[in-house]
């Protein structure tokens, strides 16, 4: 029950809807009880043949009013509660979407995309469940269940008011046990289900190899065998599922039957009359409902606060690059400089990068190469404030890094991802990301420098192809190719090619980096590269090893020192002088 | 995100009766079902009429005589914990039925997806293939188990209520029948509304969540373009739609499903009241019966909320049926062999013979390719990203079907030999070496379960991937997680090598990756290729030229047309498209030369 005074911000917040929803539950509760009262009077009535015509119309009349009133009054709380519980999630949502977009990298790296995927759609569902059919079985369960109790021990019988629900607890224990193993079976068979997801997914993510062995016939059988486990544990889900009607059916039978037992030797007492036992059976039935609720009450609530407390602590992660409240608004243009000692990723031991020291002039071109994980990315997303808590400085046109506002430093920076991501939108709205109302022409032109232009007026739809996940889908040349075209839409101060270049051929390659240099004097280009092709005219070059610098200069320089550069240089020229004959 | 197309009435019955089709194959268990459901209402309609006869013979002229009454009670309670056990094993058993029923059907679906052919999943995005196998088979497992077995239990539970009420008083059982029209008609309007608020509601979570995991997926991109705001705009609109029709679905829920049926609950019992009231004016009445039917009414209107709440259930299942049942139907299937039985591909020759391909029907991709790989020999394929190269292999593998020209293996067409001949004498090594979940073993044996660990090795050494392999604990039995992230580039390349050679087959067709491997891993790489293309016929795709001078023959491709051909030595010769090609990937040779020499 702590989850509701965990929710307790939003009930205050929605004070009036709950109020109002409350309040009128427990009207609705109350009108509850006269239908049972009426037939009640109406059968001594007519044992005793006191029945008038007037008398039966009156209380047709009553009966009438009640349901009528019944009926608004139930639509108007599901309004207030049911309203008010989507509300809650609508709010939710919104805070954890705005929360998804203030956090790091360094977020992003520790928890998966499915992870947070869940907690804003399961979490969320089950919380708003809690802040409505929660909030309903436990004021419905307890107004209409105290209301008819009430009804019935003080207007029939106490005596057999409390006879009768000798069993009615057994109901609440039992559906509650029910339900809590019901949850566990539930689970594994969510788990079955979910791997039998993965396995399709797999099988159509690798249809090519599976034609390309011919064993579809044996990926079938390992589908059936996959299907076969989920049945089995759905119908161990249901061995518990289906317990509930009956044992609800046996203890209500029992107390009926209690109540025809006892209640007939009251009768014969003149304890009680035939209506009133009629009226009592009746109100019996009204007390299922809320036995049953209460049985329910503790999963909704067990599942809310777990979800409850998985949300708030998603939300209370800090933001860990906020920006200084005097930071530069103006967005940087001149020298890049590192003076970095050492950097090394949160949560980790062993640095990414030490001793990196250069200064890259405004207007230049940087390459950077160097094997696999020697910190070539890593030196990027330092630049863009993707990580900090480095030990040294990188400045930008004279100021430090943090000392500009994220939005204005990143202003600066157009960045190509290695990882070409693109959203399910349009080409022509990919490009325009950062300016959806850029003019056409200027996505042309883009697009051109990247050339890719060509490529997608052949698209069925050309610039309105939609691309991306639910799109069409490109090759890893065009995505890389878009992806720098939308980094150019910005014009910006300082472009960023982070491997962008890999699944472009060389002559494309060579275009691009021609277009580049000539659309782009003045301005300054970091490129990361394995070909080193792609950076051989760049007007510095910094070779990276295991985190450091181990060489640097242009291309000409280079090729004078005995190093990597011109050992990998060589290595890939030295096949192709084989290949001459040796000549 | 799949559009919904409404579905007609008529249709809507359709698509019902298919599914329902696949219920044959479980005919006596559903007939066992129904014997149960049969005794089970038997037993709870008979509760009320023991009271009454209780009430009225007994009870009314207090009249108490000990053994009728003990053995009334006895019966009561005796029905009572046989309808327990009973109606136990029916809900068991019809929720039995229908999980197996979805396990066929999700079957069906997922061999139909494997005999498609590779257009289709071109055209298709995975995810939706993904969500017709699982997502919208197990929404008609929810209405195979809550609608249609809560549908057929209440129809059982409303029809046995009317016969105990005609056999109790037939003229007050013919005034309830009222009250059926009443609730048909609640239930009308509730599906006619609730289905187009329901399918709102779910189109715009659907959309909400599609917005959500694109922007998780693509947040270092927002962040480093500086949208955040703009998005969060985006997504609060459609948070604001959800909520709208979120708002939409509570009103029309509360208008139509519960607080109505409630209504008609009290409407019946003034019938009843009114009617007893009435003839109570001329005749005695018999106060049981007034009770049998009261305590009716009120078992009535469960099962009639039951099915209430779970007519959108029903709903999301025909529009999840029609999806799969359209996979189902669909027609673009892998292209079929004419296979005669004795054809065997024995020295592997391969020849294109004037074949042209396009994959819209409107745009050639290839045009006339014709060549002849020998025996053993090597023929590499080289040209720019779009020239026809993939697609040259598309058709060898028999990914798509091609109509003009023909590929002749030994002399016979590809057509004319059986689907298994082919991948079996055929390997291809792809561009993406897709690894499954699963171990390294498991990886290079796929799921042909003869094959000793031994032959596994025997394959991963042959590759240069044992060394490797050695070195990871477990060795060959060492985890391969999720599309194999853990190992680079290359020594899934080496993996993938290792899976080929496994399968020891005649032809070999390689799709050289391009990017990304570390040079210790690229030379293993080399050695690998060099050993397996001894004695098969090969055909390559090249990105580095290097990799294939000792080719017998190179096609170089262009815009789908063989622009030049020859060996290694004679394309440099021509200086043609293939030197040109060559130069640009060796651009400072001039200077490499002099620093060498």
């Amino acid at each position: 029950m702590r989850v509701f005074s965990d929710l307790m911000w939003f009930f205050k917040q929605e004070k009036k809807a709950y109020l109002t929803g409350v309040i009128l539950l427990l009207f609705v509760a109350f009108f509850q009880l006269i239908p049972p009262r009426v037939i009640g009077v109406f059968v001594d009535h007519i044992k005793n043949g006191t029945l008038t015509l007037k008398g039966m119309l009156i209380w047709i009349g009553v009966l009438v009013a009640s349901a009528a009133i019944m009926y608004i009054l139930r639509y108007y709380w599901r309004i207030m509660i049911f309203g008010s519980a989507v509300k809650l999630s609508r709010l939710l949502r919104n805070k954890l979407y705005h929360h998804f977009t203030k956090m790091s990298p360094s977020f992003y790296q520790k928890k998966r995309v499915g992870d947070l995927m869940a907690h804003a759609t399961n979490d969320l569902q089950a919380i708003q469940q809690t802040a409505g059919s929660g909030v309903l079985t436990l004021v419905d369960s307890l107004a209409t269940g105290g209301f008819v109790i009430i009804a019935m021990a003080t207007t029939i019988s106490w005596k057999l008011t409390l006879i009768c629900l000798i069993p009615m607890p057994l109901m609440a224990i039992l559906t509650s046990w029910y339900g809590t193993m019901l949850h566990k079976r539930f689970h594994k068979a969510q788990e079955a289900f979910s791997s039998l997801n993965d396995k399709t997914q797999e099988s159509v993510s690798g249809i090519k190899v599976i034609k390309t062995f011919g064993q579809e016939k044996e990926d079938i059988e390992d589908f059936r065998k996959q299907s076969e486990d989920v049945v089995e544990k759905n119908i161990s889900v249901a061995k518990i599922d289906s317990l509930f009607d009956p044992t609800i059916s046996l203890i209500v039978g029992i107390s009926y039957f209690l109540s025809i037992v006892f209640g007939a030797k009251f009768v014969l007492n003149d304890e009680l009359t035939i209506g009133q036992l009629v009226s009592f059976t009746t109100y019996l039935g009204l007390l299922i409902w809320p036995m049953l609720a209460f049985g329910w009450l503790f999963n909704i609530v067990e599942r809310g606060r777990a979800s409850n407390d998985r949300v708030t602590a998603l939300l209370a992660e800090k933001i860990d690059i906020p920006d200084d409240l005097e930071a530069l608004e103006e967005v940087p243009s001149g020298d890049i400089e590192y003076r970095l000692t050492e950097f090394v990723y949160p949560d980790e031991n062993e640095p990414v990068l030490q001793n990196i020291h250069f200064t890259l002039k405004q207007g230049q071109t940087l390459g950077i190469v160097g094997k696999t994980g020697a910190g070539k990315t890593s030196l990027l997303k330092l630049l863009l404030r993707e990580f900090e808590g480095f030990d040294g400085s990188i400045q930008f046109a004279g100021h430090p890094l943090s000392e500009y506002r994220i939005e204005s430093l990143r202003e600066a920076l157009g960045y190509v991802p290695q990882d070409h991501f693109l959203f399910s939108a349009t080409v022509a709205e990919n490009i325009a990301f950062t300016n959806p109302f850029a003019e056409l022409s200027e996505v042309y032109d883009a697009a051109r420098t990247a050339h890719i232009h060509e490529d997608i007026l052949q698209f069925t739809e050309g610039y309105e192809t939609v691309v991306g996940e639910r799109g069409v889908s490109l090759s890893g040349g065009q995505k890389q190719r878009i992806s720098i075209a939308r980094a150019l839409m910005m014009n910006p101060e300082v472009l960023i090619l982070d491997d962008s270049l890999s699944a472009v051929d060389a002559k494309t390659e060579e275009d691009i980096l021609t277009a580049l240099k000539q659309n782009r004097t003045g301005k300054t280009t970091i490129i990361t590269a394995h070909r080193l092709s792609a950076i051989q005219h760049s007007d510095l070059i910094i070779v990276l090893d295991e985190g450091s610098i181990v060489q640097s200069g242009n291309h000409e320089r280079l090729m004078l020192e005995n190093g990597w550069y011109k050992e990998m240089y060589l290595h890939q020229q030295l096949e192709e002088i084989v290949e001459h004959g040796g000549s | 995100m799949d559009k919904t197309p409404e579905i007609k009435g008529k249709d809507q019955k359709k698509i019902l009766f298919r599914l329902l089709s696949y219920t044959k194959p479980h005919m006596k268990t559903i007939i066992l079902a129904f014997c149960l459901l049969l005794i089970t209402t038997v037993g709870d309609i008979l509760g009320p009429i023991l009271i009454k006869v209780f009430i009225d013979d007994y009870l009314t002229p207090r009249n108490l005589v000990f053994e009728p009454l003990f053995a009334l009670a006895a019966a009561y309670i005796g029905i009572q914990i046989m309808n327990v056990l009973v109606s136990y094993f029916q809900l068991l058993k019809f929720q039995e039925i229908a999980l197996k029923i979805i396990q066929q059907l999700r079957v069906d679906v997922f061999s139909k997806v494997q005999k498609l052919g590779l257009k289709y999943f071109d055209q298709t995005p995975a995810g939706s293939i993904v969500s017709r196998v699982t997502n919208d088979t197990e929404a008609i497992k929810d209405m195979f188990v809550s609608v249609l077995v809560t549908f057929i239990q209440g129809a059982f539970l409303i029809i046995g209520i009317f016969i105990a009420m005609f056999i109790l008083n037939v003229k007050l059982a013919l005034f309830c029948l009222l009250i059926l029209p009443l609730l048909f008609l609640i239930m009308r309007a509730y599906r006619k509304y609730s289905s187009i608020f329901y399918q709102n509601l779910r189109e715009r979570l659907s959309q909400l969540n599609a917005k959500l995991s694109e922007s998780l997926q693509g947040m270092a991109i927002i962040q480093v373009f500086r949208q955040e705001r703009r998005l969060r705009k985006e997504f609060g609109d459609i948070n604001e739609q959800h909520y709208q029709a979120g708002m939409r679905n509570i009103k029309i829920d509360g208008l139509l499903l519960r607080p109505a049926i409630d209504l008609v609950y009290v409407f019946a019992i003034i019938l009843v009241l009114s009617f007893f009231g009435i003839t109570s004016f001329s005749s005695p009445v018999e106060i049981g019966v007034l009770y049998a039917f009261v305590s009716y009414l009120d078992r009535f209107f469960e099962p009639v909320n039951n099915m209430m709440q779970r007519l959108s259930m029903y709903q999301q299942a025909i529009v999840a049926a029609s999806r799969v049942f359209i996979l189902i139907d669909e027609t673009e299937l892998a292209p079929a062999q004419q296979a005669d039985k004795t054809s065997k591909i024995a020295d592997g020759e391969i020849e294109f013979h004037n074949v042209s391909f396009s994959y819209d029907k409107q745009r050639d991709v290839l045009k006339n390719i014709s060549f002849t790989a020998k025996p053993g020999e090597t023929v590499a394929l080289v040209g720019h990203t779009g020239s026809g190269k993939s697609s040259i292999i598309n058709l060898m593998m028999r990914f798509y079907e091609f109509e003009r020209g023909d590929i002749l293996i030994d002399g016979k067409s590809i057509k004319l030999y059986s689907e298994d001949e082919i991948r079996t004498r055929m390997g291809l090594v792809l561009q993406d070496p897709f690894l499954f979940y699963g171990t390294i073993k498991d990886n290079i044996r796929l799921h042909n379960l003869e094959m000793t660990d031994e032959e596994v090795e025997e394959a991963a050494q042959f590759v240069q991937a044992h060394l490797f392999i050695e070195k990871l604990d477990d060795g060959y039995s060492h985890k391969v997680v999720e599309r194999g992230s853990t190992f680079s580039s290359g020594q899934r390349q080496l993996l993938a090598f290792a899976r080929t050679i496994a399968a020891n087959p005649k032809i070999l067709i390689l799709d050289e990756a391009t990017a990304n491997i570390d040079t210790e891993t690229e030379e293993a790489i080399q050695l690998a290729l060099e050993k397996m293309r001894k004695g098969r016929t090969t055909i390559a795709i090249a990105h580095r030229l290097s990799t294939i001078q000792d080719a017998e023959l190179i096609l170089v491709l262009h815009q789908g047309e063989i622009v030049e051909r020859g060996n290694h030595q004679e394309l440099l010769a021509k200086r043609g498209l293939y030197h040109k090609m060559y130069l640009l990937q060796n651009s400072a040779v001039e200077r490499v030369e002099d620093v060498v020499s």
